[in-house]
């Protein structure tokens, strides 16, 4: 960290790429994210006629321009990063040609996922047209230069739509109506890996955002990220606890996870050190349990509804098990990484005072105990009706289950490491 | 002293959860070591807890052992602590626990994950019991939903997945009220001390304005007072008593139910006292309504667990009445009260138990006649209705009486109305005891079944020797409730002499 430190932030190609601490943390994840992903898809794609090395080229792709996005430093070079790693998601998701499922999810999340590409576009633009802003660094300066009374209303129209298109991509409300539809349509071994690199590419650029750029007119847009905030929570919670269908429940938690990984971040320098703690706890889970659901029905298959889990703990214990470790870490149980990650975000939200939020998200917990075990209860406790279909465990995703779950029970007990970490990232800005 | 006192509360905490890996390492076709093992398991902190009896410290006021580093960057730390109600406590989970494993049958020994779970429950009880701040308190509190999770859902009874979502849900929507007065507690903390710390030394240094000391006692109490139950918000319980396992239920009735009073007595009151004075009135008077109210249900009822499951919360409401008097005798009152109900409502499922084995059934209308087949079992029965009732030169007689002499100093109205709450106790369990056990045998079924074999009787009668002893020598526990009781009670009368 000592070699970083002299270094951060360095700027490359005439300041459009940036080297901080930001860009390095994102980065971390999203080869995590690729690393973990990487084998399952590998194996799959032999699976797809004549189409062999399109999905290991299509996540290579998204990885480098999700890593392009964390990495940008102007506006336009992230859009093109973000365009990069987009694309490439809207072909992974459709990648199963023969399947309707797929197509249809493909088709979707293409249509409204450039829908929100043109409003970041437009942001960026509105923010050149009125002040030439073309980055993350001018922005500050800009604004501090102008004074926070004297902005024109352009530029603030600008950033909100810039922050509408980063907020589509990490599906919060009411940006989140493509997610449910998404998960369930595409191939059950890609979700992961789609879901897990757009969160964190958007999240950790939208951090930077709200800390370098905008930390002296967050004010203007507190009451905009309290309304997202609540109407994620408001809107997942209640979403999911109806849900039949796993990968449409995920998608639905997903939405509740983004509310309070964006309260953290909307909250100052420490929320959002608690957020990106969140942030990547939450990715360890999200990953988890994909790779779980591809085992159980393979990678390729769309359909995953809870009745594919029942019987899982007679046929095999270990995936059961693990299931349980990411299922009971997403709701936020003591012991497991969801607990502290929601812990420390709680004590700095009250800290900053935002009592209505904690509340709002304290409930949403307790409704999470409700869908969260839901499926526990089917995989664990649940006598089958029907016979169990055999499931073969290879042992890289034997592997890869382990570590993760391993790493969710970890950072439950042994926080500091991950802690001290994404107080280093922050570290500049306290 | 060749045995350091840190190392034995490691022990107290970290062997059940040992006992549990062992348990699960072992190969699946061994099952008949499954029993034996988990009772040797529950011998050794139950051997630490009668060491503990010959320690000076076990009688002592509360006192922190060991502090670990937890979140450096945020200065929060996880500490131990111990004093006597909480030794008191212990021992009482250890013995029911022991005991527990030895009434459970071969349906439930021959599988892992029931002796696991009941181990991972006792590791998650007694962590709550020994933890020395409100983060570790927190994490034990929601730690002891897993085990039961499980202990619930796949040995309970038909209704059982009811049950186990609303047990969960009340819990959880409780702790999350903890929970947040953690968090706040933590932020004042921070204001306070820079870091933040939130063991019980450092919060009895901190200042709490009016304001905050009913806030924060508010949010505590009212996560508390769910699990204890008090009146309101009872309605798990009958259903999760009912549903859960034999060996579930004498635990849930036993030690969960005393976490939340237990969580009262150790937090919400010596810290947030200004708080308590505020609203003692509040849960004095529901705590009278819990007590009538679950003594007229438990009448009416037709199925007998059910009945002990109300007769719980009658028994919770007089802890509650005793804690909310707040004078020395009714905080002594309370807390043996707690040790008093744990053993006999364990006593009092396990006999549910034994005879839900023999007749897979627990409606009340169903026997009749029973003393003639099963006299022993009939003895055994009365006995602890007895105690359950409150007969003197038993234990429940000691409990009740001082919690009504303490509390008729506060409360002479109230005190003087579950008084009453001591004859309805009478009337539905001898009335059950009439309708299951005398009388001529109406029901076929019941005359060919056999008395208790030794394995049931070695299990329920140390509990019986423990109420005796409670009744006629009770100033043995007293003397080992008297210093926790002292502090409560020294801070009560310091905030109330302040405020007039």
């Amino acid at each position: 960290m000592d070699y970083f430190q002299q270094r951060v932030p360095s700027s490359y190609f005439s300041e459009k790429i940036l080297l901080d601490e930001f860009s390095l943390f994102g980065n971390v994840l999203l080869g995590l994210v690729l690393l973990l992903n990487f084998y399952p898809i590998w194996n799959s794609s032999f699976e797809l006629k004549d189409k062999t090395t399109e999905a290991i080229i299509l996540t290579l792709m998204s990885t480098a321009g999700f890593m392009l996005m964390v990495d940008s430093e102007n506006f336009m070079m992230l859009f093109i990063g973000l365009e990069i790693g987009s694309i490439s998601l809207y072909a992974l998701a459709g990648i199963n040609k023969g399947s309707l499922l797929s197509n249809e999810a493909s088709l979707k999340y293409f249509l409204l996922g450039s829908l929100a590409s043109c409003v970041l576009v437009y942001g960026i633009s509105l923010m050149y047209v009125s002040l030439s802003i073309t980055g993350v660094y001018e922005t500050t300066i800009a604004i501090s230069f102008i004074g926070i009374e004297n902005i024109p209303l352009t530029t603030l129209v600008g950033i909100l739509l810039l922050i509408i298109g980063l907020l589509f991509k990490v599906a919060a409300a009411p940006f989140q109506s493509w997610a449910p539809d998404v998960y369930q349509g595409s191939p059950t071994g890609y979700v992961g890996f789609m879901a897990a690199t757009a969160k964190v590419a958007s999240f950790v650029v939208l951090a930077r955002l709200c800390i370098v750029s905008l930390g002296l007119v967050m004010d203007k847009f507190e009451l905009f990220f309290s309304a997202i905030i609540i109407l994620s929570i408001l809107i997942g919670s209640l979403f999911a606890t109806v849900q039949t269908d796993m990968k449409r429940l995920i998608a639905y938690s997903g939405v509740i996870q983004s509310g309070f990984i964006l309260s953290g971040i909307t909250s100052g320098v420490n929320g959002t050190s608690a957020s990106l703690f969140y942030l990547a706890a939450y990715i360890v889970q999200l990953i988890g349990i994909f790779l779980i659901f591809s085992v159980i029905t393979g990678e390729l298959s769309s359909d995953f509804s809870m009745e594919n889990l029942s019987g899982l703990f007679i046929e095999n214990k270990y995936l059961s098990i693990c299931f349980s470790i990411f299922m009971l870490g997403l709701a936020g149980l003591p012991l497991t990484s969801g607990f502290v990650s929601k812990f420390i975000l709680i004590t700095n939200l009250w800290s900053y005072e935002k009592y209505i939020l904690v509340f709002a998200l304290m409930l949403s917990t307790v409704a999470g105990f409700y869908f969260y075990l839901k499926p526990i209860w089917i995989a664990a406790i649940d006598k089958p009706e029907n016979s169990v279909p055999p499931i073969q465990l290879k042992l890289n995703d034997k592997i890869s289950v382990g570590v993760l779950a391993g790493l969710t029970i970890t950072l439950g007990l042994f926080p500091n490491i991950l802690i001290n970490i994404s107080r280093w990232v922050v570290q500049n800005y306290l | 002293m060749g045995i350091k006192l840190s190392g034995l509360i490691y022990t107290l905490i970290l062997f059940p959860l040992f006992g549990a890996v062992v348990i699960f390492l072992m190969p699946k076709k061994r099952f008949e070591l499954f029993q034996p093992l988990a009772i040797f398991l529950s011998i050794i902190p139950f051997s630490v807890c009668l060491y503990l009896f010959s320690n000076e410290n076990s009688k002592g006021s509360y006192q922190q052992f060991d502090s670990i580093n937890w979140i450096s960057s945020y200065g929060i730390k996880i500490s131990l602590g111990f004093s006597g109600m909480s030794h008191l406590l212990l021992s009482l989970t250890s013995i029911l626990v022991l005991l527990s494993f030895l009434s459970v049958t071969e349906n439930y020994s021959k599988s892992k994950g029931f002796i696991g779970s009941i181990l991972v429950l006792h590791f998650a009880v007694n962590g709550v019991f020994l933890s020395g701040d409100l983060l570790s308190l927190f994490i034990f509190f929601e730690a002891i939903l897993i085990p039961m999770y499980f202990l619930m859902g796949i040995w309970g009874g038909d209704n059982r997945r009811y049950a186990t979502i609303k047990f969960i849900i009340y819990t959880v929507f409780g702790s999350i009220f903890i929970f947040i007065g953690t968090v706040y507690t933590g932020v004042i903390s921070y204001s306070q001390t820079g870091t933040l710390a939130l063991d019980y030394v450092t919060l009895s240094n901190l200042n709490f304005t009016s304001q905050q000391s009913k806030a924060l006692f508010l949010l505590f109490t009212f996560g508390f007072l769910v699990k204890v139950p008090l009146f309101p918000l009872h309605t798990w319980l009958p259903d999760a008593h009912v549903e859960a396992p034999t060996a579930g239920s004498i635990l849930l009735a036993g030690v969960l139910l005393k976490v939340g009073a237990f969580g009262i007595l150790r937090v919400s009151i010596p810290f947030f006292t200004e708080g308590f004075l505020e609203y003692r009135d509040i849960i004095a008077i529901l705590s009278v309504i819990g007590i009538i109210y679950g003594a007229v249900v438990a009448i009416a009822q037709i199925d007998i667990k059910k009945l002990i499951a109300y007769s719980s919360i009658s028994h919770m409401g007089f802890v509650m009445l005793g804690i909310s008097s707040g004078n020395l005798l009714s905080l002594e009152g309370a807390i043996i009260q707690m040790v008093n109900h744990g053993l006999t409502s364990g006593a009092l499922f396990m006999l549910v138990g034994f005879v839900y084995e023999r007749r897979h059934t627990r409606r009340i209308s169903d026997f009749g006649g029973l003393k003639i087949t099963m006299p022993k079992y009939a003895a055994i029965f009365l006995f602890t209705s007895f105690a359950s009732i409150g007969l003197p030169g038993l234990n429940g007689f000691v409990g009740e009486f001082m919690i009504l002499m303490g509390s008729f100093g506060t409360y002479k109205l109230l005190s003087a109305i579950s008084a009453f709450g001591v004859v309805l106790a009478a009337i539905y369990m001898l009335w059950a005891y009439q309708r299951m056990f005398t009388g001529e045998i109406n029901n076929e079924e019941n005359e060919n079944l056999h008395d208790l074999d030794t394995r049931e009787l070695v299990s329920v009668i140390p509990l019986l020797v423990l109420m005796l002893f409670i009744g006629v020598y009770p100033s043995f526990i007293e003397s080992y409730v008297l210093n926790d009781a002292q502090i409560i009670t020294n801070v009560v009368e310091l905030f109330s002499g302040g405020l007039n």
